[in-house]
């Protein structure tokens, strides 16, 4: 009976399988096989299997230091996901508690989330403009500063820049996600905790976290990828630079697909990205369950 | 039988899913040709107007009916790559300066030598439409629906108050004086710089004028073959432009794309700025006519400017089965009447020498600038990028990130040049 029933319902879930294949496998097999491909739209005349010609063009481009660029990835990538983690955790933990406009708060607090990256990247770089920026004006009125920064005018601090745009926008995240998450811890473990005498630090890090773990754990590796995958905010505030001192393996990707028309090369660098984050997520998800253990 | 009846359901579904992508235009059953039209520079008023002008075609030929492609700016170059190497139905199409060459390559674009032998409005074309035209193996395979050739903008107002009233005639007089009005304690600077997406056409035109016989086609070559940025004079003037940066530029000029450069010289913060005429429009709104100028570009100690001129044209794919109709609406877009009304309303320069003697719009006023310059006037020579070289689609990011490592003291002149060398030697 319930080999019949599902017999009848195989054909009724082709069309969804067939938006999934068509959507999103195929193109992710594209993409890889254009990584082994010569598929520069400068001259198609040969686009036949070229090996690991294009990943060696990116790794050893004389003109783009990808070791540069590979550390850019990996400083905008930590540091991102450790400040909006934090303060977004921070935020989840205000927020649990209970105080008048609750909801207001947190729909205006919530709301960078639903930004698009682009548009966000456009207002920071206003707000960062060494000449009519809002934070150089605050600068200077406050005192803080005697003269304007140039804030996007340096690599580091441009880095600096960027970095608190997107900390800005991924804390909603975390926020959403963790303060779901605390929602569900059963109070009454923190009564039997109170009664056990462990304070509030004590709480934090032997109830909550612990129980909540799981949720960190999946939210950090998301966000991991997503930090990766995101140049928006890098591509309108500075364009990878000042002297490629913001360039990072996304928006490399970005410039070599859509400003050089290199289809080939840019798919090597999303393969590059997609064999960091594979590597990432196993040991992330290898010393997750290690920590598991040990709690 | 249920399960068939399961499986054509499937099939349907996923025939309907499907079908969008085998939509395409072509010979309608009552005789009308449906001409598809893709744009690319595509921003809502230009839209727009070409959407205007081809009502007006329709309504005086109406066995043609033209869908208007408008993909968003960003993606449109992509989309035409991709449409014209997929050969989707394609009739007619806009085509960049940037990206003529990768269409030619691949053989998707159809010669309009003939089309311009046998159109009388040929001849009134402005003689870099037609060098613009053949841009690629010396063969028009598109026609340019218009310029943007860059020229002086100068805050009348803000240098009056500063004790400026001669404005620059030579590059010289312009960095000296952007230096001279330079004060940062009172947020005074001279220029407004480019440092980002594009800032080569702006060092280029500084380093570059300073060079005795740089080729027409290529500015990156002298008339003998050596590199235009490896001779003494180019050096010399790169060093300039370095100090123009240190000297009369905010730090952050460094990061500037468009929007900040016009920002600057509508705030009156940096009063010298070269910029294309459809800063014009963008001006309109912010500023009074009084309170700015423009005029021809200085010129370097060659007594000579090289100009670059960016353009965007309309081609016909050559797989087109309506090429016939598709040149008869490219003779109506391209005519000076039509082109005269387009120019004016996107704000860029026209393309016919007749346009600037009939039209007072492009006559009289700020317009009279370019007409100097365009005017068959020895100063200024219109040279081409090598937009043909497999190099050139990399170069925006090579130039960029060296010279922004020039103006940082990341790097030295010598080094700069001798990787900029190494590149286009490859």
């Amino acid at each position: 009976m319930r080999t019949r029933r599902s017999h009848r319902l195989l054909p009724l879930l082709i069309p969804a399988a067939l938006v999934l294949v068509l959507l999103i496998y195929y193109p992710i097999l594209r993409g890889l096989a254009l990584a082994f491909q010569r598929y520069d739209m400068f001259d198609l005349s040969d686009t036949g299997f070229a090996g690991f010609d294009n990943v060696r063009a990116v790794l050893y481009d004389p003109f783009v230091d990808f070791g540069r660029v590979l550390l850019n990835t990996f400083f905008w990538v930590g540091a991102s996901l450790v400040a909006q983690f934090t303060l977004g955790f921070v935020l989840a933990l205000l927020m649990r508690e209970r105080f008048p406009g609750r909801g207001v708060y947190a729909g205006l607090v919530f709301y960078t989330w639903a930004l698009s990256g682009f548009a966000i990247g456009l207002v920071w770089a206003w707000l960062f403009n060494g000449q009519f920026g809002l934070i150089n004006d605050l600068l200077v009125r406050s005192g803080l500063s005697e003269t304007h920064i140039g804030f996007l005018a340096r690599p580091r601090t441009a880095m600096f820049a960027v970095i608190v745009t997107n900390v800005w926008y991924g804390i909603p995240f975390f926020g959403i996600m963790l303060l779901a998450a605390l929602q569900s811890v059963p109070k009454e473990l923190y009564e039997s905790a109170r009664i056990d005498g462990a304070g509030y630090a004590m709480q934090l890090f032997r109830v909550t976290i612990p129980y909540i773990a799981p949720t960190i754990v999946s939210t950090t590796l998301l966000r991991t990828i997503w930090i990766m995958n995101f140049p928006d905010v890098i591509y309108a505030m500075t364009g990878g630079g000042p002297a490629n001192g913001t360039n990072i393996l996304a928006t490399q990707m970005i410039t070599t697909v859509f400003k050089q028309y290199d289809y080939g090369k840019g798919a090597a660098i999303g393969l590059i990205i997609l064999s960091i984050l594979l590597l990432y997520a196993v040991f992330h998800l290898r010393v997750s369950a290690k920590t598991d253990e040990v709690i | 039988m249920q399960r068939l009846r399961g499986a054509i359901f499937a099939v349907m579904v996923s025939a309907i899913l499907a079908a969008p992508v085998f939509a395409s235009g072509g010979r309608e059953d009552d005789g009308i040709v449906e001409l598809n039209f893709l744009e690319v520079l595509t921003s809502p008023g230009r839209t727009q107007l070409i959407r205007d002008l081809i009502a007006e075609y329709e309504a005086l030929n109406p066995e043609v009916r033209i869908n208007l492609i408008s993909p968003p700016y960003e993606q449109a170059d992509n989309r035409l790559t991709l449409a014209l190497n997929a050969e989707e139905p394609l009739d007619i199409v806009e085509v960049r300066d940037y990206t003529i060459k990768q269409f030619v390559n691949n053989g998707r674009l159809t010669s309009l030598e003939p089309l311009l032998a046998e159109w009388p409005e040929s001849e009134t074309l402005l003689s870099i439409t037609l060098q613009a035209a053949r841009t690629v193996d010396r063969t028009a395979y598109i026609i340019p629906q218009f310029f943007f050739v860059k020229a002086l903008f100068v805050r009348t107002d803000i240098l009056a108050e500063l004790g400026v009233t001669e404005y620059p005639q030579t590059i010289d007089e312009l960095i000296d004086m952007s230096i001279a009005i330079t004060d940062p304690s009172s947020g005074q600077y001279g220029f407004g710089f480019r440092g980002k997406a594009g800032e080569h056409k702006f060092s280029d035109y500084i380093t570059i004028s300073n060079v005795a016989d740089i080729s027409s086609e290529d500015i990156y070559r002298t008339e003998s073959g050596e590199f235009s940025f490896a001779t003494p004079a180019a050096r010399e003037y790169l060093e300039r432009y370095v100090a123009l940066y240190q000297q009369a530029v905010p730090p952050d000029g460094i990061n500037w794309g468009f929007n900040e450069q016009v920002n600057a010289f509508v705030s009156g913060t940096t009063p010298f700025l070269i910029q294309d005429p459809d800063t014009i429009g963008v001006l309109a709104g912010t500023l009074e006519p009084d309170q700015y100028a423009v005029i021809p570009l200085p010129v370097g100690r060659t007594g000579l400017a090289y100009l670059d001129y960016g353009f965007a044209g309309l081609g016909i794919p050559s797989y087109s089965e309506h090429k016939e109709e598709a040149r008869d609406v490219l003779t109506f877009m391209l005519s000076a009447r039509t082109n005269a009304r387009f120019a004016r309303g996107y704000g860029a320069l026209p393309i016919h020498a007749t346009t600037y003697e009939n039209e007072a719009y492009f006559s009289t006023g700020v317009y009279t600038a370019w007409r100097d310059m365009l005017d068959d006037n020895p100063a200024y020579r219109f040279v081409g990028y090598p937009l043909a070289s497999a190099q050139w689609p990399g170069w925006d990011q090579v130039h960029t990130q060296t010279m922004q490592a020039l103006l940082l003291g990341q790097m030295t002149i010598d080094a700069v040049i001798a990787r900029w060398v190494e590149y286009w030697s490859e």
